[in-house]
């Protein structure tokens, strides 16, 4: 999404208060505030409508699943904006999310989550949307995961 | 990429950080949370012995059971000693309530819900406003009791009585509420004034929405959470708890449905007992979430009966005639613990016993649109004894569908009654009782108000006695009637205009700047115009208190001590305090009690020493405790033997101390207390001996006979109105959002999901009327109009729309009727008819953020 200059302003508002006074060693900032490695995770090519890929991202110990929707997304790369990947722990309690008929689906709790919408929460118990991994395409369509918006769950740092 | 700023860091609470114990303001479930603040500028490590949390931050947590930190749980606040401080609220690893540190997303958002005036909470009340040219200006406390005490004394002294001062108070837990600050209410309203047009938050009048049971003997909070993990068969009638008491549902009901509790059964039944997994009926007009979950898990074990709107009682009494022809209760049950002699009249008049059952069945069908197949189905899964002649244990769960049906006093009777003639309270994995919205903390001097029709009632409508005119001096606390009051729109309207007319009263010639003479003008106003003056005591500036006339600042949920009960298990906890509140905003109970004083004073002044001293009320209460302890007291001797509890009022809590709840932390203890050997002692589940009645016996009711809908309701289904109208709608909750959304509204977090109220439409009619999901809808009648985003959904059926009840893009209340139940006047928030159409055109920008997949939708 496009931040509007009023937006841009509000974000910073958020974080100058928060960086400011965050004079420890962590500064609080809004995702991505890490430096995460890009890895390749797959090629607009191969990717079937509905037909998820799984991959570690950004690191062995977690998951991530990329999916092309078949309908333009919020964050989605590839000539129709509808690939799209994100942490697959369930950001309630952290168990696997599933990609079910164009959705995810938490077995535990059955959070649902809706991937075109930056895996906003639609029902269910988890208090934020997956966190999404931004994702660049290079010119022979490899498509790369560059960063984490949002807190992989079970974790204080995603990196 | 995402619609709210994110994070991907947390801070970390170091080995030094206060923590405290505290309770989620929000639901009825009262999920454990805990607390950590420290000062900005230091922070802890990932080792264990390097965090407050004592847990290994160095590799990723363990699902379903691992500490549980979201990007909500954190924020930054200012205290009143000018610093900052991180605030960690994380829930609680050792609740009997939340286990495995469950939550929900509503719960998620207490730490981003606390005050700071660099967040969008800024909104906070800081300081009272008055209404000066128009327009709000910061006073005093001082100034703005003066005033108010001026305006109050004055009514009550020409008129002799306090018939004119109208109240709408909140009377629960949890929400900054808890029993401090009911007492604090009632002692001011009831020990110093004696208002008798008071109303209870969204009602318009004084009432419990639950007398059908109590009068039978049977207080609505009787089960604990182990009777929904232990049940044969749980009922969910009109309650949704997956997304309104969520976490009840995730970790007491769906285990059970899971077949995960056996074990737990095992322990809890008889020798040689059947224990299998759970079978769940719903009964509801909806395909709700916590039904089509279950049908996920195990379609076999789940039941849905969708009874037209409003012939619940029909409903529950023919479930009771099928226990009774089938023999399925316990003769010497009946004989020894219920009253015989009215068993019969409920016989005749509501299991019709001599109605040949074939006949009775065929109209039961007619009346409520169920399947007779059904409803015996229903009666075998509620109270068929298990092999081995076990009776079955069924627990009967209902809320804002039988509470908020037309007939209020019968629906909820009928339920109690079918329930208890299937011996089904008292014993483990029974239970017939309310789910709960908000937590509770009723602790209040008496009333003058009365009871049901049949106990000196029904209480006078305080909504009608207003909009009639009548009244002067309006007090609202922590309620925001323009949103939550039945037939808000024509509310809203009449209010306005009559706050409105004292306005422009006392704008004519300027308002006088002298204290007394803006008192007396105030009066002279009130007399002049029927105006209203109007008083807000609230977190924020209200819908409602946008109109007022005085405005007071009240502080919100941990910035202060606070007790509540929750309503699964009426589990008592201390909620402890961890930041103070915005500017000079006040605990409720202070703000009643310096009230009290300012009249103790102007009484004083006078030399009527024996008024002041009424108003004196709250003059030794300098703590939250002292207020809590002064409150138990009017509980009455609780030094009982435990078969003696149903005696005791549901939240007794006489002899609790904080010590002793800091003491017993998440475990709490449950109400009704009693004291044995001088300790306090709690009650696990109620009426394993005696019912809540004189003799100890349940009390039987015969109910009304089918009536059709009351005349607010029925004029539009006939004729040209039943064209018009051509649809019945009812409301409720959505799962992401609390109540009026009185935080939620300012949280990114929550409007960015629910940027607008919705209605859901099943496909059939939506195709007819050309309506998509993210089409802007406008659903209308005589009442009222209001605008929803379109969900289309197989969870309604077609001629039957839901819409969110309440959002602060509006409410469905602006359309609901102004009836009430005659014996109760309690509203009938959950039914009426409506037209509905599309609004031309559409809002891109909203479809493109927001989501519509299906949310009952889990396979
Ligand atoms: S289920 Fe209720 S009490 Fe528990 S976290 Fe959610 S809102 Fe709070
Ligand atoms: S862990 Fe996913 S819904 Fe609970």
């Amino acid at each position: 999404m496009v931040l509007s200059r009023r937006r841009i302003v509000q974000v910073l508002g958020g974080v100058t208060m928060a960086s400011l006074t965050g004079a420890g060693k962590a500064q609080f900032w809004f995702a991505p505030s890490l430096t995460y490695p890009a890895i390749k995770v797959g090629n607009v090519n191969s990717l079937k409508n509905n037909d998820p890929v799984y991959f570690n991202y950004p690191d062995a110990r977690s998951q991530g699943i990329l999916v092309k929707l078949g309908r333009p997304a919020i964050g989605g790369v590839g000539r129709d904006r509808d690939i799209v990947a994100f942490s697959a722990a369930c950001t309630h309690m952290g168990c696997g999310v599933q990609y079910k008929g164009g959705r995810f689906l938490c077995p535990c709790h059955y959070t649902m989550f809706d991937p075109a919408k930056a895996a906003a929460v639609y029902q269910g118990l988890a208090s934020t949307g997956l966190p999404q991994i931004q994702l660049g395409v290079a010119q022979n369509g490899d498509i790369f995961a560059r960063a984490v918006n949002g807190l992989i769950w079970g974790r204080v740092k995603n990196i | 990429m995402s619609n709210i700023g994110r994070r991907d860091a947390l801070p970390i609470p170091p080995t030094n950080a206060e923590v405290k114990n505290t309770v989620c303001q929000y639901c009825t479930v009262g999920c454990g949370y805990k607390v950590y603040t420290w000062p900005v500028g230091s922070q802890g490590g990932l080792a264990a012995n390097q965090n407050a949390f004592g847990v290994d931050l160095r590799n990723p947590q363990n699902p379903l059971g691992g500490l549980v930190y979201t990007e909500t749980m954190h924020s930054i606040v200012t205290r009143r000693d000018g610093r900052q401080y991180h605030v960690v609220i994380v829930p609680a690893n050792d609740s009997p309530i939340n286990y495995k540190r469950d939550h929900s997303s509503r719960g998620a958002t207490n730490a981003i819900a606390t005050w700071s005036d660099a967040r969008a909470t800024k909104e906070r009340l800081k300081y009272p406003l008055l209404r000066l040219g128009d327009q709000f200006q910061v006073i005093t406390w001082d100034e703005a009791l003066t005033i108010l005490a001026g305006v109050a004394k004055g009514i009550r002294d020409k008129d002799g009585n306090d018939d004119n001062i109208a109240v709408k108070a909140f009377d629960h837990g949890g929400s900054g509420a808890g029993f401090e600050n009911n007492w604090g209410v009632g002692s001011l309203f009831f020990k110093g004034f004696s208002v008798k047009h008071i109303a209870i938050h969204n009602r318009p009048a004084y009432n419990s929405e639950v007398w059908g049971s109590r009068e039978r003997g049977v207080h609505e909070l009787n089960y604990d959470a182990i009777d929904a993990r232990v049940a044969d068969t749980i009922v969910l009638w009109g309650a949704n708890p997956y997304e309104t008491a969520s976490v009840f549902y995730t970790e007491h009901m769906q285990p059970n449905i899971q077949g995960a509790t056996l074990e737990e059964k095992q322990k809890n039944f008889s020798k040689g007992e059947p224990a299998e997994a759970g079978y769940l009926i719903v009964i509801d007009p909806r395909r709700i979430s916590s039904l089509t979950i279950a049908e996920t898990i195990a379609k076999e074990r789940t039941l849905h009966l969708r009874p037209n709107l409003g012939t619940d009682y029909i409903l529950a009494n023919a479930i009771a005639r099928v226990m009774w022809e089938r023999k399925y209760y316990d003769q010497k049950f009946l004989q020894t613990r219920t009253d015989m002699a009215k068993f019969e009249e409920y016989k005749e008049k509501s299991l019709k016993a001599a109605t040949p059952y074939a006949q009775f069945m065929a109209d039961v069908e007619r009346i409520t649109g169920v399947k007779r197949a059904d409803i015996e189905k229903a009666a075998d899964w509620i109270a068929k004894p298990k092999a081995g002649g076990f009776a079955r244990r069924t627990l009967t769960i209902y809320e804002k569908g039988i509470i908020w049906n037309m007939k209020n006093y019968d629906q909820v009777a009928a339920i109690v009654q079918m329930a208890v003639l299937g011996n089904n309270v008292g014993r483990a994995g029974t239970g017939c009782g309310r789910l709960g919205g908000h937590q509770e903390g009723y602790v209040r001097p008496s009333s003058p108000t009365p009871g049901s029709i049949y106990n000196g009632g029904p209480p006078v409508n305080v909504d009608k006695y207003l909009t009639d005119g009548k009244g002067k001096l309006y007090w609202v606390i922590g309620t925001n009637p323009y949103l939550s009051t039945p037939n808000s729109q024509y509310f809203r309207k009449r209010i306005r205009e009559r706050t409105k007319a004292l306005s422009d009263f006392l704008g004519q010639a300027g308002e006088p700047g002298p204290t007394q003479e803006l008192v007396a003008k105030i009066l002279e106003g009130l007399d002049a115009t029927g105006g209203l003056f109007m008083v807000v005591q609230d977190l924020y500036l209200t819908h409602t208190a946008q109109d007022a006339h005085l405005v007071l600042p009240a502080s919100a949920w941990g910035e202060a001590n606070q007790t509540s009960v929750n309503c699964n298990s009426r589990l008592l906890r201390l909620y402890e305090k961890f930041m103070d509140p915005p500017g000079e905003a006040k605990q409720d109970w202070e703000i009643c009690k310096l009230m009290g004083l300012k009249m103790a004073e102007l009484y004083r002044a006078e030399g009527k020493e024996k008024e002041a001293a009424r108003f004196e009320f709250g003059k030794n209460w300098r703590t939250d405790e002292d207020v809590f302890l002064d409150g138990g007291n009017s509980y009455p001797n609780n030094a009982i033997p435990a078969s003696e509890e149903a005696t005791l009022p549901a939240e007794c809590y006489k002899g609790v101390t904080y010590a002793f709840l800091r003491q017993v932390g998440q475990q709490g203890i449950r109400t009704p207390v009693r004291i044995e050997n001088g300790k306090p002692v709690g009650t696990l589940r109620r009426y394993s001996v005696k019912f809540g009645t004189k003799d100890g016996k349940f009390s039987w009711y015969a109910t009304d006979d089918w009536e059709g809908y009351p005349a607010e309701v029925a004029k539009y289904l006939e004729g040209d109105m039943a064209q018009k109208y051509p649809f019945w709608m009812t409301t409720g909750r959505a799962q992401a959002v609390w109540q009026t959304m009185y935080n939620d509204r300012f949280l990114p977090e929550k409007t960015s999901l629910l940027p607008m109220p919705y209605v859901e439409i099943s496909p059939q009619d939506a195709q007819r009327l050309g309506l998509k999901n993210g089409d802007l809808a406008q659903v209308w009648n005589e009442e009222g109009n209001a605008t929803f985003v379109v969900m289309v959904t197989d969870s309604v059926s077609p001629g039957l729309i839901f819409t969110m009840m309440f959002h602060h893009l509006g409410s469905a209340n602006n359309l609901t009727p102004g009836y009430t139940d005659p014996k109760t006047t309690i509203p009938w928030y959950k039914g009426t008819r409506v037209a509905i159409r599309k609004i031309r055109g559409s809002l891109p920008d909203l479809q493109d953020t927001t989501s519509f997949l299906q949310q009952n939708k889990f396979d």
